[in-house]
């Protein structure tokens, strides 16, 4: 069996869905995170394979963007997550109550 | 590619580094760092408006014309684009007026408070621009991720904290919605850049209407569906405005909600418009529920900038309502209600900032006595309610009227804009509810424990008289500003 587009992008949707899974029902930040990662990392392995079966390179250009945000996305996260942490003690979605809904 | 066409970015960008440098070199400039970034979005506000576009041709003040694309296309200085600039660049002038009275609130890294700010602009003025893919995400991410810092600048307040976290998961998630859908689009039209898409979707209509094409549109639409707020994302905003120091909310607010609406206008009003037209329903049906959630949640808060968080969502729910009537007359009526609401939110926003200071709560109740306290602030609270309630003849008032009068051209060929009508006039009359609530508290509450008055220091006020003067010119004097919303907006097809 050759692999061709379709596996590529059977594997990305379904690395999506998980990232995305993983956001909603994950309750401890630090996994939501990975989660969110995970979401951009499957969109880039589309992106990747989609460029090389179209002959065009956009898409790969494309994904050193998404790279690049992700990683100053998940710098701020993560220094965000540690001044919750020193105020709150926990990493918990659940425990993030302070805003009355 | 040459500098005149990219230069309002480059000041802005450049401004920021001053900001940035002065206060590392120069300590002792700090509590002056604010004018400076006010002083120089005015002058490069006055800048904007020296720059002339014909024919997709622009010319700079010293009369050398250029073509209006730069980056290979991926960015274009059109009409469109030119009034979002300077949309955002009034709106930054004042959040920095806010900030500078807000400032003793701000315990650390004050000037880089502003340098956020001024880079979170940089990034409004190029999704002004954009006219690709890349350039749409790039500018899409550096609006949010300042955002991110700016809605947690209170680091020793776990509401802020909070507000911070919650805005970046969510905000996060529809960032990975939108570069799926870019994947998927590019998947199946091989290009990035919208010119080239919109031609090959024009050119073949089964393409077009292929699943992978439309899912993809749909999850781009979430995402900048997140930027304004509206349903299906919408559930941050109350809480991201409720932590948020005031300035940002602010700048959230008026800021990031029109970044969505001008990628909205371009990417679905006019790049796939063809495919927007068969969304027709769709559209209607998120508007709809948009207003409605907005004005029904709002109804039982007592926190005011919550209550302002709710608001933006059911002014979201108004636009979004604008651009589902799909003519050239909904784009020109979204464009003036977001005009008057810039002076609208950020005129009450002003007030909340101030007096959320003085009191320490944000409770309605806070606002007991104002019309003794502060005249001027609660004269300005007033009408800022009154202009977002929509009662005339103020600037909110002609805004809704306007996206009222296009959905109702719309409603003679096809009625199903009645009911979306219908929606939005409920909306309304929910909200005058809530409005009135806030009005009451500042004049008729009983007993105020606090009489002394509150200081209201330069800038806030001159902030504050130039947001009355917009709010009561937009209303009673719409023609010249319906006019250049008018040709802003020529160029689009919906």
């Amino acid at each position: 069996m050759t692999v061709g587009l379709q596996q590529f992008l059977v594997v990305s949707a379904f690395l999506f869905c998980l990232g995305l899974l993983g956001v909603l029902i994950r309750r401890n930040i630090f996994v939501v995170y990975m989660g969110l990662e995970l979401m951009l990392n499957a969109a880039n392995l589309a992106l990747v394979s989609f460029s090389r079966y179209n002959d065009n390179l956009d898409g790969q250009i494309m994904v050193f963007f998404i790279i690049t945000v992700a990683a100053a996305e998940v710098a701020v996260g993560l220094a965000l997550l540690v001044a919750l942490y020193r105020k709150r003690q926990t990493a918990h979605v659940d425990e993030l109550t302070s805003l009355n809904s | 590619m040459n500098v005149l066409l990219l230069s309002l970015e480059y000041m802005v960008v450049l401004l920021a580094i001053v900001v940035v440098i002065l206060d590392f070199s120069l300590p002792r400039t700090r509590p002056t760092l604010g004018y400076l970034s006010a002083l120089g979005l005015a002058v490069i506000c006055f800048f904007s408006f020296t720059f002339q576009i014909e024919d997709g041709m622009v010319t700079g003040l010293a009369g050398q014309t250029h073509v209006s694309l730069a980056f290979g296309g991926a960015y274009v200085l059109d009409p469109t684009a030119l009034w979002f600039k300077q949309f955002f660049l009034i709106a930054g002038f004042l959040v920095a007026l806010i900030s500078i009275g807000y400032s003793r609130h701000i315990e650390s890294g004050l000037s880089e408070y502003y340098a956020l700010q001024l880079f979170a602009l940089a990034g409004m003025m190029f999704a002004a621009s954009a006219n690709s893919f890349m350039l749409l995400f790039v500018s899409l991410e550096l609006i949010t991720i300042t955002f991110y810092v700016l809605v947690s600048y209170l680091r020793r307040q776990v509401e802020s904290l909070e507000a911070g976290v919650k805005y970046l998961i969510m905000g996060a998630v529809s960032s990975g919605f939108l570069v799926y859908g870019i994947a998927l689009v590019y998947g199946s039209t091989g290009t990035m850049d919208f010119a080239a898409l919109g031609e090959q979707l024009d050119n073949d209509l089964a393409l077009a209407k292929s699943t992978m094409v439309q899912v993809g549109l749909l999850l781009i639409f979430g995402s900048l569906a997140f930027k304004l707020a509206a349903v299906p994302l919408q559930v941050w905003a109350a809480d991201v405005y409720q932590g948020a120091p005031a300035p940002t909310a602010a700048f959230l607010a008026v800021g990031s909600k029109a970044a969505g609406v001008v990628l909205l206008m371009r990417l679905f009003g006019s790049v796939v418009s063809d495919v927007t037209l068969g969304w027709e329903k769709l559209l209607m049906i998120l508007a709809a529920l948009t207003i409605l959630y907005g004005s029904l949640c709002a109804l039982p808060q007592r926190n005011l900038k919550r209550i302002m968080g709710y608001s933006s969502i059911a002014s979201a729910g108004f636009l979004l309502m604008g651009f589902a009537v799909m003519s050239q007359s909904g784009s020109t009526a979204i464009l003036y209600y977001l005009f008057g609401y810039l002076f609208t939110v950020l005129g009450a926003f002003a007030v909340i900032g101030v007096i959320v200071k003085q009191a320490g709560l944000e409770d309605v109740n806070s606002l007991a006595g104002l019309s003794q306290r502060s005249p001027l602030l609660a004269a300005t609270l007033t009408m800022a309610v009154v202009s977002l309630a929509g009662v005339p003849p103020l600037a909110g008032f002609f805004g809704k009227f306007l996206i009222f009068k296009a959905a109702l051209e719309q409603a003679v060929s096809y009625p199903a804009y009645y009911a979306l009508l219908a929606c939005a006039v409920l909306g309304v009359l929910v909200s005058i509810v809530y409005y009135f609530n806030i009005i009451r508290a500042i004049y008729w509450s009983k007993n105020p424990s606090d009489l002394s008055t509150i200081p209201v220091s330069g800038p806030v006020r001159f902030a504050v008289f130039t947001c009355i003067a917009g709010m009561i010119v937009l209303g009673i004097y719409p023609d010249p500003f319906l006019n250049i919303a008018g040709r802003a907006v020529a160029a689009f097809s919906l």
